[in-house]
């Protein structure tokens, strides 16, 4: 098994539902007349998926961008599963140190 | 309240293909194009435009790593390696910015600006060598094989590489995501050097590298942002659509690019930089 095709995969699946996400809330955008009225000031997960769902330019763009920023967290993920199985102890040493720090920027916050 | 009209946002959307193609190339996030064209030219407040910047630094970033992860130019061992010191640079970088504001945040402009000057003239100096060959592996590249090769579609040659001075590249990338975190660029600008320069890894492979590792710490930047409403959709959907249209143009001049013109181009990018920096110290200063 090699890692790279996988993580490839993720990335570029990743990238490629954000951008056609943002290009469809874009489109819903100009199509109501440019009108931003209707944006979401409050972005929790709850919110996007109910605007989305309804259509909302904003929460489709939003829905976009929660899974982009998702995508390089998978991919570190992918990357431990992967060195697990492979029983390769020091990346699976490295890329769990990644991933802890990163999910603690992540919710701690701090990272700004 | 930001109003953003059709026309901005085609301009951003114009805008943002070039950050990619050059972020794409060059190894970087793509924020030190954007983050100017929207505050000076959009008229947008600071922090909306780094909110939009970051994400569409994970856009570059992972359409970018996506094209090279496959061609296996990017050194995945050496990148997850890495990402321990950029990472955790980030995370201490966010703990000191309460420091790093007014005066010490100008001067730590002058001083990176001081920095990049001295990676550009060695660039320049080593410019008629990509990296140099039979390069010994320090112990910790050895035990962690961090050693790659990556076939140059340019040059027509598979080109091998040891991975030298290990634990200063990762003390240098700690300081790099400081940096990234403290200035809100300066990840890849880092990054890149210090792979091809300290480690001697190649340029290509050095930014396909680097390119791979700036998503993970972006993206952890962006969330913030975005968790505190300082991310503008009618900012980030051009931006996001643009950069990525710009990386596969960037991923494509890549492969027809030889190494020694990234490493000359790479060169001159980081002086216009390193001015950029160095004058934004000074105004700030004032």
């Amino acid at each position: 098994m090699d890692l790279n095709l996988p993580v490839a995969y993720t990335l570029r699946v990743g990238v490629a539902i954000g951008a056609a996400l943002a290009a469809i809330g874009l489109g819903i955008w100009a199509a109501q007349g440019f009108d931003s009225s209707t944006a979401l000031s409050n972005y929790t997960l709850g919110n996007i998926l109910e605007a989305a769902l309804t259509g909302n330019a904003s929460g489709i763009v939003y829905l976009g961008i929660v899974v982009l920023i998702a995508t390089p967290v998978v991919r570190v993920m992918l990357s431990l599963v992967y060195f697990f199985a492979e029983k390769d102890v020091k990346y699976v040493g490295i890329t769990a140190v990644v991933l802890a720090m990163l999910l603690f920027a992540l919710f701690s916050g701090r990272i700004a | 309240m930001l109003i953003v009209t059709g026309v901005m946002v085609l301009e951003i959307f114009l805008v943002s293909i070039f950050a990619g193609l050059v972020g794409a190339l060059f190894g970087l996030g793509g924020g030190i194009i954007i983050i100017p064209f929207l505050t000076l030219v959009e008229g947008v407040p600071v922090q909306l435009a780094v909110g939009a910047s970051l994400v569409s630094v994970v856009a570059t970033s992972s359409s970018s790593a996506a094209t090279y992860v496959h061609d296996r130019l990017t050194n995945l061992r050496l990148g997850m390696f890495l990402e321990i010191g950029t990472v955790a640079g980030a995370i201490t970088g966010a703990f000191l910015a309460g420091f790093f504001q007014g005066p010490n945040q100008a001067i730590l402009f002058i001083l990176f600006g001081a920095l990049l000057v001295y990676a550009a003239a060695v660039m320049l100096a080593g410019r008629k060598q990509d990296s140099p060959p039979a390069v010994q592996p320090d112990g910790l590249a050895s035990t962690l094989k961090l050693s790659g090769d990556y076939p140059d579609s340019a040059t027509g040659v598979r080109t091998e590489y040891s991975v030298s001075r290990a634990p200063h590249t990762l003390g240098l990338s700690y300081i790099a995501g400081i940096v990234s975190a403290l200035l809100g660029v300066g990840g890849g600008i880092i990054q890149v050097p210090t792979m091809n320069l300290v480690s001697k890894v190649p340029m290509k492979a050095a930014s396909a590298t680097s390119n791979f590792m700036i998503g993970v710490t972006a993206a952890a930047s962006a969330s913030v942002y975005f968790l505190r409403g300082q991310v503008d959709f009618l900012l980030a959907a051009p931006l996001m659509i643009g950069v990525i249209a710009g990386a596969s143009i960037g991923t494509r001049l890549m492969r027809s690019t030889p190494p020694l013109r990234i490493k000359l181009l790479f060169a001159i990018l980081l002086l216009v930089i390193a001015a950029d920096m160095i004058l934004q110290g000074v105004t700030r200063y004032r």
